[in-house]
């Protein structure tokens, strides 16, 4: 069935997993078992019959793993210790310590729930691990949120920094989620009867408004047929975007980096050439401005010239 | 019984390692556990090494111990340290480990595997999507984390290369925050309490010996968190004023919180006030904001992005 073999340690892994549980619940049946560990019946029986051959020496019949597989089904008598929880390495203790802190951390969530009961008891069997996570708590998060449960749409005037400016729209709410330190809602816009992108923070006002059938098709989230996929990117190339080329000071490089989509090209002399994805005049200004005036666009030549009008934009603040 | 299976030679290696009260030798292990190449050959030390590596790397304390033979080196797992004490979760605790995992991404399926560990019940939820998604910085791309979690968990003393620099760290926290993991801890070199953005960290991170580490009673690690880049620098600190539009007031008072606001106008426009020891990463917060942003004091700190923008304006944009 599955023409490429699973490698060794994740085999291992698997399979202790699968004693681990089969030593909690006793006995099981093949289908219930192989579904759980996501093989087929006949693979789930092979690798419990090679466990059934593990043991310690001399290997005699009481000194291996006791696994019965009959056509009824499993059982395992495999003793105490196997059915204790295992030491995880450092990867899975940090992925679960994060992943409960984070849900915690989301504004909201409820500090006496079952998640904060589970975290407590792993805090006493592993040790406090100091791992803190912080979510911003946007003003609208609350609301947006009721929006989603209740299928009301949202009027939101929203600021566009890409094109510097303000806009009120009518919004069906798709999903909210948080990624790389913001809050965005991805939502059919009604104005530009398209799915966009907002941030949470840039929200400077929202409102419940009328309430939608959540069967029709502008309710459901459809950018990639992803389904329920999360995007965990909060960047998405839009239509209008254009790709510039920048040479930049190395001491800027970690400007970059945070850009997501932003490509490393080549180097020019003392300068690095990166070519990234611009979705506005006013973004690539905020950009060029904050790389400071030793980096340049190189193309196209219709914006080089942006960051000396931005600056005069700017001046003119000062200077009243 | 000699078997050409590596999961079963593993498998039976785990187990022997467990049941011994003393440490075993490579000869004896190689003997005694079926599928090892000839006894007392190279390939069986390098078969053995590699299978150690791999226990290792799923978590078990495989340890390694002086023993009074030839071979000098002997290896057991201590039962007491590879299984953990029963949790006592109750069904909804169970149920909600595995929500947090499911809505947390940070780089799946490693949640998973440790919720199996623990013998949580992990079969597939049908649950749909949860309510809130939390995306943090994928661990795939921060490899040093997992390894800086180490150190805490063994107050080992880290070591690794930051901005060009060796660095020997006793870390005390992780946090996420503003969409990036940071390390504190007390620099040993320094003498003073660090903040490291972890993704900056361009080595391997190695470990001292288990309870090396000192940090010093009273560190706190929340006063110790420097988490904004104008905050993370090693200049004097300063308080800086800066005025911000109600376009952009609602992103910054997120960012810093509503205690930094001091002044807020009718218009919707305010007034935030910013402790500063790197002004070079804050000029270039404000100018992010275009003209909906203004430093209004200290005097230096105004005329030094005025000079800025001045530089962009006469350059005209030719490279």
């Amino acid at each position: 069935m599955s023409p490429m073999p699973t490698p060794t340690p994740d085999r291992l892994r698997r399979l202790l997993s699968m004693l681990n549980w089969l030593a909690q619940e006793g006995d099981a049946s093949i289908d219930e078992m192989a579904t759980r560990f996501d093989l087929t019946p006949s693979e789930l029986v092979a690798e419990l019959e090679m466990a059934a051959c593990c043991g310690v020496p001399p290997y005699s019949p009481d000194q291996l793993l006791e696994i019965m597989v009959t056509d009824e089904g499993v059982v395992g008598r495999l003793g105490r210790s196997h059915a204790r929880p295992r030491r995880m390495n450092s990867s899975e203790g940090f992925a679960l310590a994060a992943a409960c802190r984070a849900l915690l951390a989301v504004p909201g969530s409820d500090p006496d729930g079952a998640l904060s009961r589970a975290l407590v008891k792993l805090d006493r069997a592993l040790g406090d691990v100091k791992v803190t996570i912080d979510l911003d708590s946007p003003d609208y998060l609350g609301l947006l949120r009721e929006a989603l449960s209740t299928h009301r749409k949202v009027r939101i005037a929203y600021y566009s920094a890409a094109a510097n400016e303000m806009s009120e729209r009518t919004v069906v709410p798709h999903r909210i989620f948080t990624s790389e330190g913001h809050w965005y809602l991805d939502a059919w816009c009604e104005d530009v009867e398209d799915t966009r992108r907002f941030r949470l923070d840039r929200m400077a006002t929202a409102d419940l408004a009328a309430t939608f059938d959540p069967s029709d098709p502008t309710a459901l989230p459809g950018d990639g047929g992803a389904g329920d996929e999360v995007p965990v990117q909060a960047f998405v190339p839009g239509p209008d975007t254009r790709t510039v080329t920048i040479a930049a000071d190395p001491a800027t490089e970690w400007l970059f980096e945070t850009i997501p989509a932003a490509t490393r090209v080549s180097e020019d002399g003392d300068r690095r050439v990166w070519e990234v994805h611009v979705g506005g005049d006013a973004w690539l200004e905020r950009l060029l401005l904050r790389l400071g005036p030793a980096s340049a666009v190189v193309e196209p030549a219709e914006d080089a010239s942006l960051a000396a009008k931005a600056a005069t934009t700017i001046l003119d603040r000062y200077r009243t | 019984m000699p078997s050409a299976n590596p999961v079963e030679r593993v498998t039976n290696l785990l187990l022997v390692l467990l049941d011994t009260p003393r440490p075993l030798s490579l000869r004896e292990l190689t003997e005694q556990v079926p599928g090892y190449p000839e006894v007392g050959s190279e390939a069986a030390r390098q078969c053995f090494s590699r299978d150690k590596a791999m226990l290792l790397s799923q978590g078990v304390p495989v340890e390694t111990l002086d023993i009074d033979s030839d071979e000098q080196k002997g290896y057991r797992v201590d039962p007491e340290k590879y299984y953990l004490p029963d949790l006592g979760l109750e069904p909804d605790e169970q149920a909600a480990l595995n929500l947090a995992v499911a809505a947390v991404h940070l780089g799946e399926p490693t949640g998973h595997h440790a919720l199996a560990k623990l013998g949580v019940n992990t079969g597939r939820t049908s649950s749909g999507p949860a309510e809130a998604v939390v995306g943090l910085a994928p661990m795939g791309d921060v490899p040093a984390l997992p390894e800086l979690f180490d150190t805490i968990r063994n107050k080992a003393t880290a070591t690794f290369t930051y901005k060009n620099e060796k660095r020997s760290v006793d870390v005390a926290a992780i946090r996420f925050h503003g969409g990036y993991w940071y390390a504190i801890g007390w620099d040993r070199n320094r003498d003073a309490p660090r903040t490291f953005r972890v993704d900056r960290i361009t080595s391997k991170v190695g470990a001292g010996a288990n309870g090396s580490a000192e940090v010093p009673e009273d560190f706190d690690p929340v006063d110790a968190f420097a988490g904004e880049p104008w905050a993370f620098g090693d200049g004097e600190r300063i308080e800086v004023d800066v005025a911000v539009d109600a376009a952009e007031a609602t992103r910054v008072t997120t960012e810093l919180g509503p205690d930094a606001v001091i002044e807020v106008a009718e218009s919707g426009d305010i007034v935030v006030r910013m402790e500063v020891t790197d002004v070079e990463a804050l000029i270039s917060w404000v100018l992010g904001f275009l003209e909906h942003a203004e430093v209004l004091r200290p005097l230096e700190v105004r005329n030094a992005v005025i000079s800025r923008l001045e530089a962009f304006a006469t350059s005209g944009g030719a490279t």
